[in-house]
């Protein structure tokens, strides 16, 4: 093309090069601007909690003037009034819940996956509704209702509430597990002659136990970090952890801003060994994202 | 003897219910039915009769008689007055918690989009090695507790947080912008769903083919044409999806504009919340106003849904 106008070729070729050579150097710098601007981002999700962690070891809960370092108030949360026991609150609600969402929520996985029935649309939808509804609407509905069937704000009724909670996480992620199973495998098992409930225990159960754990856990957690449904059903006698801080916040003296800084560290540290471990052990990614559900690495 | 034999024939009689189609899919899906006719139709469906009913001033009862006032009550009466040239419309409380709510959502959700895409395509294209450290940094504020990580913005905005004393020690002083109000709030709704977008986008650009990519820009197309004929279109339900996991949350928050707004910024989470248990109990106007902010959440959904399908929303 370039030949046509009659210029030398060499001189159009040397032009080529230094476009080449420009082109190549903002390839470059984009290429650079992209990756300085993705960790920006990690920053921005990092440096409030680093600060956190930075004043839990503080004198003074301000960052300046700085005081210096000291560790008392990890010694502080000893002699805490409440704390222990909203954190045993907090630990049986997650539990309890998780455990009745994760039975639900794998019994319910099967009939989507294995069952054609009416309304079976209907129930998968109303199946991750209560993941979807503003926390504080689930809470004011149930609370209402729970009063109106005589079940006053308590321990019960937040375990029963958290159920409903954790049960779209569980059925989310075992489904999917259930839907890229071979179910050819079941029926080998039964064909050689083994019952329903053998199949379950030996062919199905060890290839979806990944995927129900994982629910497990994010149920768990779900239930575990949840302050706005407890807020309306939890009564003043249960005080998960969630509404000791949410008090300590609100009435944010030195004393208490200490205290709250020390524990959101240890939360921190918990979920970082916690979350460490689990990536060693399973494809939490893959859960999280939704993303290669069919492979356990 | 007996005991074996009694678990024998259970076991045996649960065999063969288990191979009746009809008793295997009752003993799956009953359960989850009766927990979602019993803890969510029923609540639902008892918040509308009570958002049509009213409240004895006197006893708090409910009295059931028919009634649409507590929806008119939301929309009717205000006193707040906004002026668009000649016309003048007073607002009540609960149509300026709507709006305001709305407003913090829609931009909390363009800058987590924005925010996000560029660590998400960075990603995608990351080596495994670099990548598991990348993703370890993402999931753990992801699973660090939400309550945390807001008290955590607390720290660092008002008039004496972290941000305004920096500044002040380098002489810009203090910053109204970086005290509680909506802009915190924005900074708290953004950091709080960043992650929930991050996933989103980044489980659709996995899937992406960058061959594709590389194959138009040798053809001679622009870095804008690629990213709007092929990144944004094949990334579009991670868009829409992410979008809706940051959006929704958001129009409904408390634990975020309590904390960041200071009493400043009245979302309507916040007015649900007073209505229901607060300084203003009225168990009528507080489902009239849940009612109405789930209708428009199921408005928008169901505009969404018609270009998205869930299944393709990923794991979480």
């Amino acid at each position: 093309m370039a030949t046509e106008t009659g210029e030398p070729a060499e001189q159009t070729s040397q032009e080529y090069a230094g476009r080449f050579r420009n082109h190549q150097r903002i390839e470059r710098l984009l290429g650079k601007g992209l990756y300085a601007f993705a960790a920006l981002m990690l920053v921005f999700l990092w440096l409030p909690l680093l600060i956190i962690i930075f004043l839990s070891f503080a004198q003074s809960p301000n960052l300046l003037p700085f005081d210096g370092l000291t560790l008392s108030n990890y010694q502080g949360i000893a002699g805490e009034p409440g704390l222990r026991s909203s954190v045993v609150a907090s630990f049986s609600i997650a539990t309890l819940s998780a455990i009745v969402a994760t039975t639900l929520g794998v019994l319910a996985s099967f009939a989507l996956t294995r069952y054609r029935f009416p309304l079976r649309e209907v129930y998968r939808t109303f199946g991750i509704i209560p993941m979807v509804v503003p926390g504080v609407i689930l809470g004011v509905g149930l609370r209402f209702y729970f009063l109106t069937v005589g079940l006053n704000p308590s321990f019960l009724a937040t375990v029963l509430t958290h159920s409903l909670y954790g049960l779209p996480f569980v059925l989310l992620i075992v489904s999917a597990r259930l839907y890229t199973f071979d179910e050819s495998l079941e029926e080998a098992a039964r064909d050689l002659g083994a019952d329903p409930l053998t199949t379950f225990r030996d062919i199905t159960f060890p290839v979806i136990a990944p995927a129900v754990g994982a629910g497990f856990l994010f149920a768990w957690v779900r239930s575990f970090e949840d302050y706005i449904r407890a807020l309306f059903v939890s009564g003043i006698n249960t005080d998960p952890l969630t509404q000791w801080m949410f008090g300590k916040i609100t009435k944010a003296s030195a004393e208490n801003l200490n205290v709250l800084n020390a524990v959101s560290t240890l939360v921190v540290l918990a979920i970082a060994v916690g979350l460490a471990i689990a990536m060693n052990y399973g494809n939490v990614t893959g859960y999280v994202a939704g993303t290669n559900a069919d492979d356990d690495e | 003897m007996a005991a074996p034999d009694r678990d024998e024939t259970l076991r045996a009689a649960l065999v063969r219910g288990l191979s009746r189609r009809r008793t295997g899919l009752g003993v799956t899906a009953g359960p989850g039915a009766i927990w979602i006719v019993l803890l969510l139709i029923a609540p639902l469906a008892f918040m509308t009769a009570v958002s049509f009913a009213s409240i004895d001033s006197v006893t708090f009862d409910i009295v059931w008689e028919p009634t649409v006032n507590n929806y008119r009550d939301l929309v009717v009466g205000g006193t707040s007055e906004y002026s668009l040239g000649p016309l003048v419309y007073k607002a009540t409380a609960f149509e300026k918690a709507v709006l305001l709510s709305y407003a913090i959502a829609t931009v909390a959700t363009v800058l987590c989009l924005v925010f996000a895409f560029p660590l998400a395509y960075v990603m995608a294209r990351l080596d495994d090695r670099a990548f598991k450290i990348v993703i370890y940094l993402v999931l753990l504020p992801f699973f660090t507790m939400y309550l945390v990580r807001a008290y955590s913005w607390r720290l660092m905005f008002g008039q004496s947080g972290v941000l305004n004393q920096v500044l002040g020690a380098v002489g810009i002083g203090p910053v109204a912008a970086f005290e509680f109000g909506v802009p915190a709030v924005i900074v708290g709704l953004t950091h709080a769903y960043f992650p929930y977008m991050l996933i989103t986008l980044y489980a659709s650009l996995d899937g992406l083919d960058f061959s594709l990519i590389e194959a138009a820009r040798d053809l001679g197309a622009s870095r804008v044409d690629v990213i709007r004929d092929h990144i944004i279109p094949l990334t579009l339900p991670g868009i829409v999806g992410g979008s809706l996991f940051v959006f929704v949350p958001s129009v409904g928050a408390f634990i975020t504009p309590q904390i960041l707004g200071q009493g400043k910024v009245q979302m309507i989470g916040i007015l649900i919340e007073q209505r229901a248990i607060g300084e203003a109990t009225n168990a009528a106007t507080a489902s009239a106003a849940s009612m109405a902010v789930v209708f428009s959440i199921v408005v928008a959904m169901f505009l969404v849904f018609r270009y998205v399908d869930l299944d393709e929303l990923g794991g979480v």
